[in-house]
């Protein structure tokens, strides 16, 4: 068990020198107790091993060595100063390059119009009398015409704006771009002219434009899905003077 | 005629040629002189601690080739500074505050490359204490050197594993015997932390090499 005496008495012996002597009190206490001359034998025959280790010399040209680095070192500033240098002008390229980037990127967010062009919707607009060529063509809104015939009616004559759907805050603003062809008319591409001259050629009725249908997901999100209309060609009107039994192309 | 010719005579001959004669050698007046361009000054300085800091480094840092250039970098920046020179601390106390300051840096470096070394392969994974790389052998040697040699190697490779914080003060106490207010004044510490720290350092030690004590 360490006496209350052994702390001071340890003390000693650890700020003493190795070959210092210890006082009388000291010396009293480790004539009594056992763990401190343990303690102190162990801490003498450290303290001897420690110092065994004795002094490392320099090698034999390190004065040469060291007066070629002090020669060096003089020489040095020149070389410093140019590494000053281009380290500075490599920072402010590099500074240059971030702010030049930083602009135009705060240019491209700040800017309204967007990159994309956004179709606009088909124009609906009532068929005017005696137009004459698609008289019947109208555009279907197939989900408020089929829940709503009357709505229907009123978008031939002036399509009422379309409610906004609500957009949850967090959802991306998308930006659909679509052309619809539907409403105008199909170029007839034919290759053979037609084989009698007062023969009519007109289109086969398409007054059945391509089917719509416009679907809401629930979040805000509109889904348009549209059917194309298949067409089948031209067809022409026979003449009198036409034979049947004529040759093949010419009726 | 005022020749000495006793002992007498010459313990009472007068101190001013002696005194004169002292500074001259002084390292304060050897960084004089080479800041007055005088570059045997400086070798002469270089040679009176040149073995010493090499040996601090070394033992601080384990490695002699490093230790060697640590060394010559000291006395590099003491040449650099010795315009900045002041006569407060003595000499010795501002060039080993230089290599203290230059090894404890090569140690952080080496501790931030996380250097392999060959004694840590025998540290434990688990961050515990490293484990001895040559346990002492039981059986007797033939030549006592030999023993010798084996204890210096073990010493030197328990300090390695000190932290630096308790190395610096240890070397300084039991390896080149410095007073502890010398000590303090080189690590720019008190001298309680000081005492306190070799304690430490001792108590490290006393546990790692307990087979050879």
């Amino acid at each position: 068990m360490k006496d209350k005496r052994c702390e001071p008495v340890r003390r000693e012996l650890e700020e003493l020198m190795l070959n210092d002597n210890f006082s009388a009190a000291t010396g009293e206490h480790l004539r009594t107790c056992f763990e401190c001359r343990e303690f102190q034998r162990q801490q003498t025959k450290l303290r001897q091993i420690v110092g065994s280790l004795g002094t490392v010399n320099a090698p034999a040209d390190f004065d040469f060595r060291l007066r070629a680095r002090l020669v060096a070192d003089a020489e040095a500033p020149s070389f410093r100063f140019w590494t000053i240098t281009v380290k500075g002008l490599a920072t402010a390229a590099v500074l240059v390059v971030f702010g030049v980037g930083a602009v135009m990127v705060w240019q491209r967010v700040d800017d309204p119009t967007p990159a994309v062009a956004v179709a606009q919707p088909p124009q609906v607009t009532a068929p005017e009398a005696g137009a004459g060529e698609d008289p019947n063509r109208q555009v279907h809104w197939i989900n408020d015409s089929l829940m709503n015939p009357a709505v229907a009616d009123n978008r031939t004559a002036t399509p009422p704006r379309k409610p906004k759907p609500s957009r949850p805050a967090n959802t991306p603003k998308r930006t659909v771009s679509t052309v619809d062809f539907s409403s105008e008319r199909a170029t007839v591409i034919s290759n053979t002219p037609p084989a009698v001259d007062n023969a009519t050629v007109f289109p086969i009725e398409a007054s059945l434009q391509s089917v719509k249908v416009s679907l809401d997901d629930g979040r805000g999100n509109a889904r348009t899905i549209s059917f194309p209309t298949v067409s089948f060609g031209s067809q022409r009107v026979l003449t009198t003077t036409a034979n049947q039994f004529n040759s093949k192309g010419e009726w | 005629m005022n020749t000495l010719t006793t002992i007498d005579e010459l313990a009472f001959a007068p101190s001013l040629p002696q005194e004169t004669l002292e500074d001259t050698t002084s390292d304060h007046a050897l960084l004089e002189a080479t800041r007055s361009g005088d570059q045997d000054a400086f070798a002469e300085l270089v040679s009176r601690y040149r073995n010493q800091i090499t040996s601090y480094i070394y033992r601080m840092t384990s490695d002699y080739d490093g230790a060697v250039d640590l060394a010559q970098e000291t006395f590099v920046r003491v040449y650099r500074a010795r315009d900045r020179y002041q006569r407060s601390y003595a000499f010795s106390t501002y060039i080993y505050r230089i290599a203290t300051n230059l090894a404890i840096s090569e140690l952080r470096k080496r501790k931030r490359r996380k250097l392999v070394s060959l004694t840590g392969f025998f540290q434990s994974t688990d961050g515990g204490e490293p484990k001895e790389l040559n346990p002492p052998d039981g059986r007797p040697l033939q030549d006592s050197e030999l023993v010798d040699q084996e204890r210096r190697d073990a010493v030197q490779r328990a300090i390695g594993t000190l932290p630096e914080k308790y190395r610096a003060p240890l070397i300084l106490r039991d390896v080149d015997g410095r007073s502890y207010d010398e000590i303090a004044a080189i690590l720019e510490t008190s001298e309680g932390t000081v005492k306190s720290r070799i304690s430490r350092a001792r108590g490290f030690l006393r546990e790692k090499m307990r087979a050879y004590l």
